[in-house]
């Protein structure tokens, strides 16, 4: 299986992380995936700065972002995402374990393309982890790359 | 004073200082008016206003009315005042007149005169006019009447003396008069004329008199009662614009209230939601983590795991994901009393059929025998009312999982206007009433874990939705031989 772009995790918590990761791991994304453990960690990706400044040009296939996050937190990274108009095609997946109705109507209404709650129960944790990786990774056809003027 | 103090007995006293006077001691007043005063005291604030209010109106009335009645008095007298000057005028006038005619009379008699017969004749003829005017004017009193017929009798009786003596000149010549010219004809007459005539002046010299002072007297008396009116009128003023003001003060400080308890009560309610986002959002995370990490561990160590080694992990598993279910049925719970209502019409055999079909699944190796009335509409949120019946098949299904044909019936119990009442009824394991009410309450479970499954959160939901819509919610059950539930919904537009 082979995946052209990277699969951005935004996650604070590191054991969801490494739960994450094993899921991706049994699906053979888990190197494709790229872990952020913040908000603003995300946002020096997507713009090539900070630690990322030298990273390969070019958005990534999805951003999972979780909505609790310290720094900037997932509302508001999905806020800067939707609005700057090189990154807006990126197709973001709120992945969270909040059912509240707020949270939903917020992301929906800011351009979230899916929302995935976090089951408790580790199978369906496994088997949503793995169903949305390899659906945005893999099976979706991302927006054509848009080729950025280099910095 | 006896009563009083054996009232006293009986009632408790209502000022300890009164009490405490020796009972010889208290004024007698005090005595009579406590029994008043106790009454009044233990009428409503309501009723003291009222007695209070008729008293003053009740004294104002009183007062009017008694003035009123001085006030016509007054003017009564003032119109026989004018009455009795007329009268003495006239007494006046015809003492005058009389004298006047006796006089001329006189004068003829002795000198045969013609102009002196003239002017006595002149004078005479006012007399009839006379006579009416007093009967007039003495028609008031009694007394004054009688002298006033006896006054007219008086001067008949002189004018009938006078003629005669006229007609004895006309006769025999004025020599046969000469005796009574020197005496005068009518002298006697003129005499009882002028007795009576000073007679009835005094007297109604002093009817005006006596009437002048009642007058004086009824004056002072009603501005005294004037007085008196205008300040109950005061008073009456002072209690509206107190209770008025005591009546605005109230509201405004009842408005106070209202709003700083509304704003408490979304304090509490913000807080509650930021209570309710963390815990959706923090207690899940852990066990997630719980659950994950045990099956990971599982995976890591499979081979060498002996059998209580893998019941240990399912355990610690099992727990995680009872927890999380916990969790997500308490947040339910509380967004079903925060979230908006929808207000819809719903048909209810719509509504059970869709959650029978959900059920499906459920059914399968069940012998469920159903018996489903006609069931009418209701007005509520379709959600919600869905989440309640939902709710109510699946119990029914549950604890009648140990009988070989479960028996469920949906039907109507009553039906009006304003409400409809619906029952489910199962043949199921049902449970003793003496536990009807813990029923509805949260995480309440009348049966064991092990025997039936479930966090004891249903209906608690079940009764919180219903009450949302304003309707009610009982149960009716007997051990081992099924329990029914009922829902009391009512019909029209819910003021939610």
């Amino acid at each position: 299986m082979t995946l052209a772009k990277p699969i951005v995790l935004a996650e604070d918590n590191p054991r969801d992380a490494e739960l994450a990761l094993a899921a991706m791991e049994e699906e053979h994304i888990s190197d494709k995936v790229v872990l952020c453990h913040d908000g603003a960690e995300v946002l020096d990706y997507l713009y090539c700065r900070g630690q990322y400044k030298t990273r390969l040009q070019g958005n990534p296939a999805v951003v999972f972002l979780d909505l609790k996050m310290p720094k900037v937190n997932g509302l508001e990274v999905l806020r800067t995402i939707k609005a700057d108009d090189k990154l807006r095609a990126i197709p973001v997946v709120m992945l969270t374990s909040s059912r509240e109705e707020r949270d939903l109507t917020e992301s929906y209404t800011l351009g979230a393309n899916a929302y995935v709650v976090k089951p408790v129960e580790f199978h369906q944790f496994l088997s949503a982890v793995k169903e949305l990786g390899v659906f945005w990774g893999v099976i979706n056809e991302p927006p054509p790359e848009q080729v950025w003027s280099a910095q | 004073m006896e009563s009083a103090t054996n009232h006293q007995a009986q009632v408790p006293p209502l000022h300890g200082d009164v009490d405490k006077l020796p009972s010889g001691s208290r004024p007698a007043i005090a005595a009579s008016a406590q029994p008043i005063l106790r009454w009044f005291q233990a009428q409503t604030i309501e009723q003291r206003v009222l007695a209070g209010f008729s008293l003053v109106f009740v004294g104002i009335l009183i007062i009017s009315a008694m003035s009123y009645h001085n006030t016509s008095d007054l003017l009564r007298n003032s119109g026989l005042d004018g009455r009795s000057h007329e009268l003495i005028l006239l007494l006046g006038n015809i003492d005058a007149a009389m004298g006047e005619a006796e006089g001329s009379h006189r004068r003829y008699l002795v000198t045969g005169e013609q102009t002196y017969l003239d002017a006595y004749t002149r004078v005479i003829a006012q007399k009839p006019t006379f006579t009416t005017l007093l009967k007039d004017l003495t028609q008031d009193s009694p007394e004054q009447e009688r002298r006033a017929a006896e006054l007219d009798r008086l001067m008949e009786r002189q004018v009938s003396v006078e003629s005669k003596a006229n007609a004895q000149v006309k006769e025999r010549g004025l020599h046969s008069v000469r005796k009574m010219a020197l005496e005068g004809a009518g002298r006697h007459e003129l005499d009882g004329i002028h007795q009576i005539i000073s007679e009835m002046d005094v007297y109604e010299r002093q009817a005006v008199t006596r009437r002048v002072i009642a007058s004086a007297t009824g004056t002072r008396y009603t501005i005294l009662l004037l007085a008196v009116g205008a300040v109950l009128q005061l008073v009456l003023l002072a209690s509206v614009y107190y209770l008025i003001r005591h009546d605005v003060t109230e509201r405004r400080r009842v408005a106070g209230e209202l709003q700083r308890r509304g704003e408490l009560l979304e304090a509490a309610n913000k807080e509650l939601e930021a209570f309710s986002y963390s815990v959706s959002h923090d207690l899940r995370a852990p066990l997630r983590h719980i659950d994950g990490y045990a099956a990971l561990l599982r995976k890591a160590v499979d081979q060498s795991l002996n059998e209580k080694a893998a019941r240990y992990l399912q355990t610690i598993s099992d727990a995680a994901k009872q927890m999380g279910q916990l969790i997500d049925d308490l947040l339910v719970f509380s967004r079903m009393g925060r979230q908006e209502m929808l207000q819809a019409t719903v048909n209810m055999d719509q509504l059970i059929q869709s959650i029978l079909s959900d059920l499906r699944l459920d059914l399968q190796g069940r012998h469920v025998s159903w018996t489903i009335d006609s069931l009418p509409e209701v007005k509520g949120d379709p959600a919600m009312l869905r989440q309640v019946f939902m709710n109510l098949l699946t119990n029914a299904l549950k604890f009648t999982s140990t009988k070989a044909t479960a028996s469920i019936e949906v039907g109507v119990e009553s039906l009006s206007s304003g409400e409809a009442v619906l029952y489910i009824r199962d043949n199921g394991v049902g449970f003793d009433m003496q536990y009807a009410p813990k029923l509805f309450g949260v995480f309440q479970r009348l049966h064991r874990a092990d025997e039936f499954e479930g966090t004891g959160i249903g209906l608690a939901n079940v009764r919180r939705i219903v009450h949302r819509h304003g309707g009610r919610t009982w149960a009716d059950a007997v051990p081992d031989k099924g329990a029914t539930f009922y829902v009391a919904l009512p019909r029209g537009e819910t003021q939610l």
